[in-house]
């Protein structure tokens, strides 16, 4: 265990330190029991290991009536409504449409549990009962986002997808090669910064992460650390 | 003697950076923005390179990317084009193939062998005797007309990317500018390719006017939002579906990068390629285009010679006559080909000493200059289907628009002729009318004026014979023996002669080779036709073509325990595993006298959840899964349709409707879409959702007869006792703090075991933690290598190393496991008929009986012949060795033919050296505690 991480593990002293695949890049902190990168980067194009988000995978029927229900049909990534709290505020959960009668819940790290709670509730409450399974799978995916206006030709260098707006525009989500791996990618701008969302599987998050810092570099790209709530 | 002049209009120098680099180790002065031809060209050289077959001298031609005279090595990079390469500090140049010198070169004398170098030697000489071809192949090599690269060179970066332009425009003269100018007015994205480090074609070399006209363009193209430019780029080629190849090479540190290219809609403005003339003495160094004096001049401030002759057929030889006066060189004569005029022959041998005119009289110069037409270069479009069709008044070939697919236009010169003006309106209606078409935005398509077609003298050859194929060194006479042969075709006169098959791929020499060829057929241009343009347009290295390699690999998150532990790395398909820690025979006495830890994570692991998962496992495994009872854990083979082994592994029921199955680790990706494919096209009824969690499990094997006294140190929740969590049984709950653990009792070591599947997270806090914890219990990793070793001596097989393609499941041992009276199962058809058939492999112990040898995995088992001379018969192979550590000997798995697979036959193993030696089949495939007591307590 390197000295960085020692410190970060000690800083959390309510239980064991969970980790992401990607090596953090020092100084690190820890964030909801997540060792994370805390540095800060100020660079058009930054990359940054947003694996510590709870991602919960929903597969129910298509055209059912959780489908409508969440939001986010296939191809498309949405902020539910499902998931406004009593007062209608947005509480940072993203539904991506990942397939057809697939769906990934993003939500702010450590709140797994009651995502899958509160999504099984959901299919508990549908007035005719739909087969609907719901798995945690935040252990089982890296989540990378990469941010700057010169996120498509970083990702050009690196996937053959059209990134075009007509093609994907905000809130396109699709399947494709990235770097030669089977990669989720959204598209997921915020403040009117092009912005990209990118998980794998979590065994290859090092891998991607270091291609797209590899690609990024003749854009400038730099690593931004961890900034809770992730979803910003 | 410098022949470089004071500041031009539109030169391209940067006179404020002078700096320096070599030429054959001669120190040579360069402005940045000189390409090496002109800082050579303007430090007085006149030879840049040796011609082909004859290695005559060769020096300026085109001055230009296309220059076929001044191909060069530069550093370790050879078939460096020098009429395009930007100079740099302290670069390396020297000339290629030539020995000793590029002055003095020996192969010179091939010269002399002319006669019997002409068209087709190839297919004449160096055919008989056969065997002396090694001996011809090795001579024939030194010939070989190429730079070098050294063994030890490093290797360049290159890179690839994608692009998806609504409208890519090939060709950024002034029609491509307009083009796409238009087009990025009417709102489609643009992608501007130029094979120049500059946009502007021939505005860049011409008048003030020109040049006031290039800056205007320019201005725009870089004020136009939607237009991505890049300069020093070739498109390579037109593929179905506007799929285009483009090389750029403008990437800082990056050699080249190969951009695949998806547009909406193509233009091609690829302008239009001054072709040479015909003549004896055409390629004598200080014969040159007029494109390539006006070049040289204007951009690179290079006076070409002192005395010229010109050769002109149109204006733009008449602006060469014009650039020239200006230089200061004496222009002693202008055959103007208008009037009739012509040249004879050029006389010289280094350099051009003089030009022989039709009336015999010899003009002394050291510099022809030619301006006799023009070739179309519409690669591009014969690459989108079209076929370019011969207009005898202008002498050269137009595109067919009836022929071009919807997604391709073509501007400019290559177009049509015209005033700037004419030809700037045609290229706005052009890119207008491709964003259309790629957008689908307006009100209908955009009339398209035609452009006018200029008359010209047709001019290809003149009264003598001379280079047509400046690359390939091929000649008029070639041509002409090649018809005389019988080769009528241009398309036979090609492969031949191989003229139009050297890096200008026909740019400069195609017309008049089909020119000489109708000539002498009797036949018109138009009915001799064309050869065929096929990508690449220009020659592309292969390193652009490879791009880069992207090689994912997979970590464990244990990886940085294993790395910083000494593990020697395994490369396992993607995955990186630790083969071992330093002594795998330590590693497995560990395990079988204390307790050991194997990071066995990419184990493939599938959730499967609903009600009808005992379905799928019925109609998957081989065995039965109707009654197992949550808690539990059964082992599994999955045949395909033909009864071969697929896969194995075991499945835990966790809860209702909840079941955890493991695979083999290659296996896992296989599985998943087995069951996937079998869900989703034969059985989309039942209700069963398959999520792979290979990875979202930090998965690791705590094994022997201590490992239960570690675990119940760090384990919360679960009864760890023999009678309370059995042999082949799961449970979940808190392992090192660490809640939603699961545990499996099984055993692939054949000792007392548990495999915990950790949330992939804190895979790495819990291997830590259980080693701290069971340190005075003398836990010690173990490594693939190790696992293997103790796994033989279990006699448990490993699907793809004991099993193969053909190996159905009884061959597999696999008796036991495989229920006929199912209902039904994939392969159960073929698995009866094996059955039934009885005489099929088995997969048997085996134990040499010399317990030191250990026969290499693979090896044959042989059936020895009772007579010397006969082949001994192959009646098995070993499929696993190893020495075992704990029995201190060999011990095998192999596949042996039925009538041997009794317990104590002895076979015969045929060892790599030859050698035979004698091994026992054994009772069971278990090598070790065959009962299975040790993995029970």
């Amino acid at each position: 265990m390197s000295d960085h991480v020692r410190r970060a593990a000690s800083a959390d002293a309510r239980g064991p330190i969970a980790r992401s695949p990607i090596a953090p890049a020092p100084p690190v902190a820890a964030v909801a029991g997540w060792e994370v990168s805390a540095r800060r980067s100020d660079a058009d194009l930054t990359v940054t290991d947003l694996t510590p988000l709870a991602k919960v995978q929903v597969k129910a029927p298509w055209d059912g009536a959780l489908a409508g229900t969440l939001g986010g049909p296939f191809g498309r990534a949405e902020r539910s409504a499902s998931f406004e709290d009593a007062e209608g505020d947005d509480e940072d959960v993203l539904v991506v449409g990942s397939g057809p009668g697939e769906w990934l819940a993003l939500g702010s790290p450590g709140t797994a549990p009651d995502l899958v709670e509160r999504l099984e509730r959901l299919a508990a409450r549908l007035p005719n009962p739909e087969f609907v399974t719901v798995v945690d799978l935040t252990h089982g995916r890296a989540l990378i986002r990469i941010a700057g206006e010169r996120t498509p030709d970083l990702l050009a260098k690196v996937c053959g997808i059209d990134l075009g707006e007509t093609v994907t525009p905000n809130g396109a989500a699709f399947r494709s090669s990235v770097a030669r791996l089977a990669v989720d990618v959204v598209r997921y701008d915020r403040d009117g910064t092009r912005s990209y969302l990118l998980h794998c599987e979590r065994s290859s998050g090092q891998y991607l992460f270091d291609a797209l810092l590899d690609a990024g570099g003749e854009f400038g790209a730099e690593i931004d650390g961890f900034v809770e709530p992730g979803l910003s | 003697m410098s022949m470089r002049l004071g500041p031009q209009p539109g030169e391209v120098l940067d006179r404020t950076r002078p700096f320096t680099f070599t030429w054959n180790g001669r120190e040579v002065p360069a402005y940045q923005g000189d390409t090496i031809a002109s800082a050579l060209a303007a430090a007085g050289v006149r030879v840049f390179s040796r011609s082909l077959k004859y290695h005559r001298p060769r020096g300026l031609l085109t001055a230009s990317f296309h220059d076929p005279g001044c191909i060069v090595q530069v550093d370790d990079e050879p078939n460096v084009r020098g009429a395009h390469r930007l100079a740099r500090p302290g670069m390396r140049v020297r000339s290629q193939n030539t020995w000793p010198s590029l002055n003095f070169d020996v192969k010179a004398i091939n010269q002399l062998a002319g006669r019997f170098l002409s068209a087709g030697f190839y297919y004449k000489t160096f055919i008989r005797p056969r065997w002396l071809w090694p001996t011809y192949e090795r001579v024939l090599r030194r010939f070989a007309n190429g730079g070098e690269v050294p063994p030890e060179a490093a290797g360049d970066y290159y890179d690839k990317r994608y692009a998806h332009p609504e409208v890519l425009v090939a060709g950024g003269g002034p029609a491509g500018m307009a083009a796409a100018l238009a087009a990025a007015d009417a709102g489609a994205s643009v992608l501007l390719v130029e094979e120049e480090h500059q946009l502007g074609g021939h505005l860049c070399w011409g008048d003030e006017a020109d040049l006031a006209a290039l800056r205007g363009l320019s201005e725009r193209v870089a004020a136009a939002p939607g237009i991505e430019v890049l300069c020093d780029s070739a498109v390579l080629g037109r593929y179905e579906g506007n799929w285009i190849a483009v090389v750029q090479r403008t990437v800082p540190g990056v050699a080249e990068r190969l951009v695949k290219v998806r547009a909406g809609t193509l233009v091609v403005a690829s302008g239009l390629i001054e072709r040479p003339y015909v003549f004896a003495g055409n390629d004598i160094p200080g014969v040159m285009l007029s494109t390539a004096v006006r070049r040289l001049i204007n951009l690179y401030a290079v006076k070409p010679g002192e005395r010229a002759v010109v050769l002109t057929g149109n204006g733009d030889g008449d602006a060469a006559v014009a650039d020239l006066k200006r230089a200061g060189v004496t222009v002693a004569h202008i055959a103007d080909a208008r009037l009739g005029d012509d040249i004879v022959r050029a006389h010289g041998r280094g350099r051009l000493r003089s030009v022989e005119l039709p009336d015999g009289r010899r003009v002394d110069c050291d510099l022809l200059v030619t301006a006799t037409g023009w070739t179309a270069p519409a690669a591009l479009l014969t690459m989108a289907g079209d076929r370019p069709v011969y207009d005898p008044r202008a002498a050269r070939y137009f595109p067919d628009p009836a022929r071009l697919p919807e997604d391709v236009l073509a501007a400019g010169g290559i177009a049509g002729d015209g005033s700037l003006d004419e030809l700037l309106a045609h290229a706005d209606a052009v890119g207008a009318e491709a964003a259309r078409r790629a957008t689908g935005a307006g009100d209908g398509p955009v009339p398209i004026p035609t452009l006018p077609v200029d008359a010209h003298p047709a001019l290809f050859r003149g009264r003598t014979h001379g280079i047509v194929d400046f690359c390939e060194d091929v000649s008029s006479t070639d041509l002409v023996q090649a018809v005389e042969e019988g080769y009528r075709s241009v398309e036979l006169v090609k492969r031949y002669t191989t003229v139009t098959m050297g890096p200008t791929q026909g740019k400069l020499e195609a017309v008049n080779a089909v020119a000489i060829v109708a000539e002498a057929t009797g036949r018109s241009i138009g009915e001799t036709g064309t050869t065929t343009w096929r990508p690449p347009y220009v020659p592309v290295t292969l390193g652009a073509l490879a791009g880069r390699v992207f090689e994912p690999v997979r970590y464990s998150p244990m990886q940085p325990w294993h790395e910083a532990h000494g593990a020697t790395p395994l490369v396992a398909g993607a995955w990186i595993r630790p083969d071992h820690y330093g002594d795998p025979h330590a590693e497995a006495r560990t395990v079988r006298g204390d307790v050991g830890i194997i990071d066995v994570t990419p184990i493939g692991k599938l959730d499967l959840r609903g009600p009808d998962v005992p379905k799928l496992l019925n109609l998957l495994y081989v065995n039965k899964w109707s009654k197992l009872d949550v808690g539990r854990v059964r082992y599994g083979v999955m045949c395909a349709d033909d009864g071969v082994v697929l896969d194995d592994g075991v499945t835990g029921h966790l809860g209702p409707d909840h079941y955890l199955m493991s695979t083999t680790s290659s296996g896992a990706a296989t599985v998943w879409e087995w069951v996937e494919n079998w869900l989703q096209t034969q059985h989309p009824d039942w209700q069963v959702h398959v999520t792979p969690l290979t990875t979202a499990y930090a998965s690791m094997n705590v094994a022997g007869p201590r490992s239960r006294e570690l675990l119940e140190r760090v384990t919360e929740g679960v009864d760890l006792a023999g009678e309370a969590f059995p042999y082949m049984n799961v449970r979940t709950g808190r392992v090192c703090g660490v809640d939603d653990c699961v545990l499996w009792r099984i055993g692939f070591t054949g000792e007392l075991s548990y495999e915990l599947h950790i949330p992939a997270a804190y895979g790495l806090h819990v291997w830590e933690t259980l080693m701290e914890r069971g340190h005075d219990l003398g836990i010690a990793p173990f490594g693939v290598e190790a696992q293997r070793i103790l796994r033989l001596e279990k006699g448990h097989l490993i699907v793809g190393q004991d099993t193969d393609g053909l190996t159905r499941g009884f061959s597999a041992g696999l008796d036991w496991a495989i229920k006929l009276d199912k209902d039904d199962f994939v392969g159960k058809p073929e698995l009866a008929w094996q059955q039934e058939a009885g005489e099929y492999p088995r997969l048997v112990g085996l134990q040499p009986l010399d317990g030191s040898v250990v026969p290499e995995e693979a090896c044959q088992i042989v059936d020895p012949p009772r007579r010397a001379d006969r082949r001994p018969r192959i009646v098995g192979r070993v499929t696993s060795s190893r020495m075992s550590p704990i029995l201190g000997r060999s011990i095998c798995l192999a596949q042996v033919d039925a009538h041997l697979a009794a317990p104590g036959t002895q076979v015969t193993v045929r060892l790599p050296d030859g050698r035979h030696i004698p091994a026992r089949v054994t009772d069971h495939l278990a090598h070790f505690d065959p009962t299975g007591d040790r993995l029970r307590v």
